[in-house]
């Protein structure tokens, strides 16, 4: 009954970007950990989760995601997030998840927010 | 949906984690038909997907022979739903806890925990309510109202809102 999800990395100037396309609950735990690890591994600094309008997250997806947080922050990670619905920007503020990872309309607000830290 | 008339969906869906999604677009559809806002029913997907979820998971083990059954009800100022199933884990918590994301994060909590919290901030009214002596296992109650203004009701069962709460 799951829409399997789709997660890909990849390298974005100043960002590795995690793709995620489909539900994000606790079926989506293995594919999301391992894209981070995967990124991690290659010694990604900024990780932007990039999710698609409208597809399904629930509350086991969102404590995937703060396991990420607690591994990103002993790593010493910056977390972004894009691509979020109203309705799931809401949810993430509701739950304190915007507390540890920025969200942003787009990759490429993202990518620019970066680049502006970068040149100052 | 004609005014003052109310409709009734009931829905039986096997306690394995994915079919609350069954519930999820049958609510919206439901929703679009009393003309409830975009981002109210936004909400109520969100809502009965964790209520469905928790009963699948804590409410009846994951156990695909068993059932969850969603009921909702439907009238011209607000739909009523009801979430029944077979309270393999025993009584249902008391208390909804506001997500301490803080602990987690620095692993004093376990990951989870936030359902109860997401459904009672979304929706108008929510809480577990007392089976009646036919029914076994627990029932969860949740109530949106169409229009945010409403008069209180003289509900017992479900514990009202607090309306002081984040949104």
């Amino acid at each position: 009954m799951s829409e399997e999800i789709q997660v890909s990395v990849r390298d974005e100037g100043p960002a590795t970007v995690i793709d995620l396309i489909g539900d994000v609950t606790t079926f989506a735990e293995e594919a999301i950990n391992q894209a981070y690890q995967s990124a991690s591994a290659d010694g990604a600094v900024n990780i932007v989760f990039n999710f698609r309008e409208n597809d399904y997250i629930n509350s086991a997806g969102i404590a995937i995601l703060i396991g990420v947080v607690t591994e990103a922050r002993k790593r010493d990670q910056k977390l972004l997030m894009t691509g979020l619905s109203a309705h799931f920007q809401k949810i993430f503020r509701m739950v304190g998840l915007t507390q540890y990872a920025d969200l942003y309309p787009s990759v490429e607000e993202a990518l620019a927010s970066l680049n502006g830290e970068t040149n100052r | 949906m004609g005014p003052q008339s109310s409709r009734v969906v009931e829905l039986r869906i096997p306690s394995e984690l994915g079919y609350e999604k069954i519930a999820r677009e049958a609510v919206a559809t439901v929703a679009h038909r009393l003309n409830f806002s975009e981002e109210k029913i936004e909400d109520i997907k969100t809502a009965i997907s964790e209520a469905c979820t928790n009963a699948i998971r804590y409410g009846s083990g994951s156990d695909a022979r068993m059932k969850v059954v969603v009921i909702l009800t439907a009238d011209e100022n607000k739909l009523d739903i009801l979430i029944k199933d077979p309270g393999a884990s025993g009584a249902p918590p008391i208390d909804i806890n506001i997500p301490d994301i803080s602990g987690m994060v620095e692993g004093k909590h376990r990951l989870g925990g936030m359902g109860l919290y997401i459904i009672r901030e979304l929706v108008d009214e929510a809480g577990f309510v007392e089976a009646s002596d036919e029914d076994e296992g627990n029932q969860f109650r949740m109530v949106i109202y169409r229009v945010g203004d409403h008069e209180e009701t003289n509900t017992t069962d479900a514990s009202k809102k607090d309306k002081g709460g984040a949104k």
